[in-house]
């Protein structure tokens, strides 16, 4: 099997294993996360390949579709619950904002690494800074997202 | 082609119009968990039942990106089971909801049908028309499973809310 197959396996195989380091009374928190990620990257995921930016080479379901199901269905969709149940509340401004810097840099040394080495994905008009601040926003829009579902007193939360 | 660009413009209007008018302000948070819910399921589905050829859209919004008939599996269907489910009732006896169920997949399969005759949006393949009412009925029990899921234990729902506020 070619090394490509093997990290898409792989991309399956460790967001089962991240779905563990979800506590049981925040599955909630981590669905709402997971489903608004997926919402975001539906429509982004086919932009991005419709304007020509990425080319996803090797891919699931290659014949009818040309975008990373994989990874928009799947695996950015988990990082991101996993980075709403375990986002650092209360703590310092400088701590929450190297929680973005983290996650979204491991994803794209990681995005990187694949562009220069298989042929999952190859940037076409992108950089790979396009991608880090593309991913720290669609972050913070959920984590905006997931406060304003949690937020308690519904009434107090529909004041604008 | 011209109609068919129509009938898309169509389905984007009438998806936020219906979101906002038919989708109390009290139940936004249901409302849009069952959109993301069927949104998400119907992804799923779609991928294979495109890939197997049970159903094409030679029209298409993303024609270099995608097969996949985006409006109305991204949009315009997880609208309409949004509104389907917030005004559900637990209350209801059995044979209502079942009614209410029957009559809203019944409604939506009839618009798919009409969309795949007299347009070029979709195209059945090896699907019939009472096979995409099984899809369509399949697609919309499953969802509600899952919504029914999530806000099952009110009790639960709130500790979760109570625990985030307070950190």
């Amino acid at each position: 099997m070619r090394i490509e197959w093997w990290i898409l396996l792989s991309a399956y195989v460790v967001g089962i294993g991240l779905l563990f380091f979800i506590p049981k009374n925040k599955i909630r928190l981590a669905v709402v996360a997971f489903l608004f990620k997926q919402v975001i990257t539906f429509l982004f995921g086919l932009v991005v390949v419709e304007l020509v930016l990425i080319e996803y080479p090797v891919r699931l379901f290659p014949s009818i579709n040309r975008t990373s199901f994989t990874f928009e269905y799947f695996f950015f969709p988990i990082v991101c619950a996993i980075f709403n149940v375990w986002y650092p509340n209360g703590r310092s401004t400088l701590i929450q904002w190297g929680y973005y810097v983290v996650y979204s840099s491991i994803l794209t040394i990681l995005e990187v690494i694949m562009e220069k080495h298989t042929n999952l994905i190859k940037y076409v008009n992108w950089e790979w800074y396009y991608s880090w601040i593309t991913l720290c926003l669609t972050f913070y829009f959920t984590r905006l997202f997931c406060i304003w579902f949690f937020k308690k007193g519904r009434l107090a939360s529909m004041k604008p | 082609m011209l109609m068919e660009r129509l009938i898309l413009v169509a389905m984007w209007l009438f998806g936020f119009v219906g979101f906002i008018l038919f989708i109390p302000r009290k139940d936004l948070r249901k409302g849009f968990m069952a959109f993301s819910i069927f949104q998400s399921i119907t992804w799923l589905c779609n991928m294979f039942s495109f890939n197997y050829g049970l159903l094409s859209a030679p029209v298409r919004e993303f024609p270099k990106a995608t097969d996949l008939a985006i409006t109305i599996s991204y949009l315009f269907y997880p609208v309409l089971f949004s509104i389907y489910y917030v005004h559900k009732r637990v209350e209801w006896s059995f044979w209502s909801r079942f009614g209410y169920f029957f009559v809203w997949v019944f409604i939506v399969t009839l618009f798919d049908n009409v969309i795949e005759r007299y347009t070029d949006l979709l195209e059945y393949g090896f699907l019939t028309w009472y096979g995409m009412w099984m899809y369509i009925g399949f697609l919309f029990f499953i969802s509600q499973v899952c919504c029914n899921w999530f806000f099952k234990d009110k009790s639960l729902f709130q500790t979760e809310q109570l625990r985030l506020n307070e950190n």
